[in-house]
């Protein structure tokens, strides 16, 4: 198993290095010229230098404290109102339509009446990341909450559990790998709106570093930010696997 | 019967709930602007007043349009693309262990992200709007398509070929057949984040388009305008959705699908 795991990694290295190795050859044998392409030597070791860099770390904190702040109010929001729209008959009523509607809404697009409502500063990035992550996170928990077997609610019902404590003790752990699986999703989502956030009203993040770069045609330092939030998600998805692993040991995996 | 009446009775208004919740979040909107009144945000009212002057606009109504086509395209050749890797990396384990890194590492960069470099190589015109569209819808499709091929049933493709079938005719009619219900789920996905992406690299390639007109009117400081866009905007998200949604139920009403969860954001 960890053999097999293993050898998918290696054959999985192989299409990465493989491009970076195209890239290598494209500049090399001059076929871009620097100005549009720059060598990949140069952006990984850009890359390297800015980590080293503290005024690259604090672009990078910000990004990581609104991606955080937003996340976690999501995560409560979605698993509270996910669970209280399974369980209870009138909250589901209400909660399923309007999720219908709002889904699918480019929440993008709230992003300047959030501007206009709460400012140019943190707060309306963090409920544009609110808005966005919400939703898979709400839709998994309902998802999960719908599909726990009734028979062990009624059995704790039976052994005297009030149905408030049922929820808590009976309904949340069985949701549990769903919340995972939607709070992997929102995760990812968080990352990328909290980006987009930045680049279009912000002073500081990484999603500012790109288009500052952007502005004075600075191609190398343009690439930095997409590697660093790249290796971003990875390590915050990295994480929560593990958290998973730690949750969850004994239930199937899921990839 | 009384299952058979709840069923009937469910039948004749399906629209019902997500019209009244429609017209409920309209109403908090209102009510909303009324309490704030900090003259940043005008209510529904005056929001909907404003949208014939958009929609009328000769080239604002082009602008629009112009985005949706690019869109349109987008999807197309992100699901012409995605189908068949997806289903070849459902398949075949090689192909998914050398695809599936390259996704990990591409998921969290927001691929309007890439627009100002993509304009460094095409220019700011069609081409690299629609490039980030394309990459932008690819990953629930492929994501999806590449789940779908991987649950069908082992014993079909056996039967198919004991019975002499090639491999890339099993793949075309017994696999994608059968991933058809989960590839849909991750082109419903795909629809909506095609949408995203396209007002998102109009508001960094501010040149036209419906993003464009957005932004633009952030910056001028016309609030109805913003507010009347984002309506647009949100429309077009639900009723693709929607539109997705009755397509889908007509093409695979056979299988019962789980409500979609996707990443829907770009």
């Amino acid at each position: 198993m960890i053999r097999a795991w293993r050898s998918d990694a290696l054959v999985g290295i192989l299409p990465l290095a493989a491009l970076v190795a195209l890239w290598w050859g494209i500049v090399a044998a001059g076929l871009a010229p620097r100005a549009l392409l720059p060598s990949p030597v140069a952006v990984f070791g850009r890359t390297l230098a800015s980590v080293a860099d503290p005024a690259f770390l604090l672009h990078a904190w910000a990004t990581l404290s609104r991606l955080f702040a937003g996340f976690l109010v999501a995560l409560v929001l979605g698993v509270g109102l996910g669970l209280a729209g399974a369980t209870n008959r009138f909250v589901g009523g209400v909660l399923r339509p309007v999720v219908r509607i709002l889904a699918p809404v480019p929440k993008i697009a709230l992003y300047p009446a959030f501007v206009l409502s709460l400012g140019f500063g943190d707060a309306s990035k963090i409920v544009l990341v609110v808005a966005d992550a919400l939703f898979p996170i709400l839709l998994a928990t309902y998802q999960g909450a719908a599909r726990v077997e009734p028979k062990l609610v009624w059995s704790a019902l039976a052994a005297g559990t009030s149905r408030r404590a049922a929820v808590w003790t009976v309904v949340l752990p069985a949701t549990l790998p769903s919340i995972l699986t939607g709070s992997r999703i929102g995760l990812v989502v968080a990352c990328i709106v909290v980006f987009l956030a930045e680049m279009i009203t912000s002073t500081d993040g990484l999603g500012y570093l790109l288009v500052r770069a952007a502005r004075s045609f600075q191609t190398v330092e343009m690439f930095v930010p997409l590697i660093a939030i790249s290796a971003l998600g990875l390590a915050l998805n990295g994480a929560l696997a593990a958290l998973r692993r730690r949750l969850l040991a004994g239930f199937p995996n899921e990839d | 019967m009384t299952a058979a009446a709840t069923r009937a009775g469910a039948a004749l208004r399906p629209g019902l709930p997500p019209l009244l919740a429609c017209l409920g979040l309209l109403a908090c909107w209102q009510a909303l602007a009324h309490l704030l009144t900090t003259g940043g945000m005008p209510d529904a009212v005056a929001t909907f007043r404003e949208l014939p002057a958009i929609l009328g606009d000769q080239e604002a109504l082009g602008d629009i349009l112009d985005s949706l086509r690019r869109m349109a395209l987008g999807f197309a050749i992100a699901v012409a693309l995605s189908v068949p890797l997806g289903l070849a990396m459902g398949r075949s384990r090689l192909v998914a262990s050398l695809v599936n890194p390259l996704l990990m590492v591409s998921y969290p960069v927001p691929k309007a992200a890439l627009m100002p470099i993509i304009m460094l190589w095409l220019g700011v015109g069609d081409a690299s709007k629609l490039l980030v569209i394309v990459l932008g819808a690819s990953l629930p499709v492929i994501y999806h398509a590449y789940q779908g091929a991987r649950a069908v049933e082992e014993k079909m493709i056996w039967s198919a070929r004991a019975m002499g079938m090639s491999g890339a005719s099993r793949l075309l009619r017994i696999v994608l057949p059968a991933a058809l219900p989960e590839i849909l789920v991750g082109c419903r996905t795909g629809i909506v984040l095609s949408l995203i992406t396209m007002v998102t690299s109009e508001m960094i390639a501010r040149q036209t388009g419906a993003g464009n007109i957005l932004f633009n009117a952030l910056d001028m400081a016309q609030y109805e305008t913003v507010y009347a866009m984002i309506l647009v905007i949100g429309a077009l998200g639900i009723v693709l959705d929607v539109a997705f949604e009755r397509a889908r139920a007509a093409l695979v009403g056979w299988s019962d699908e789980p409500d979609a969860i996707g990443v829907t954001a770009a």
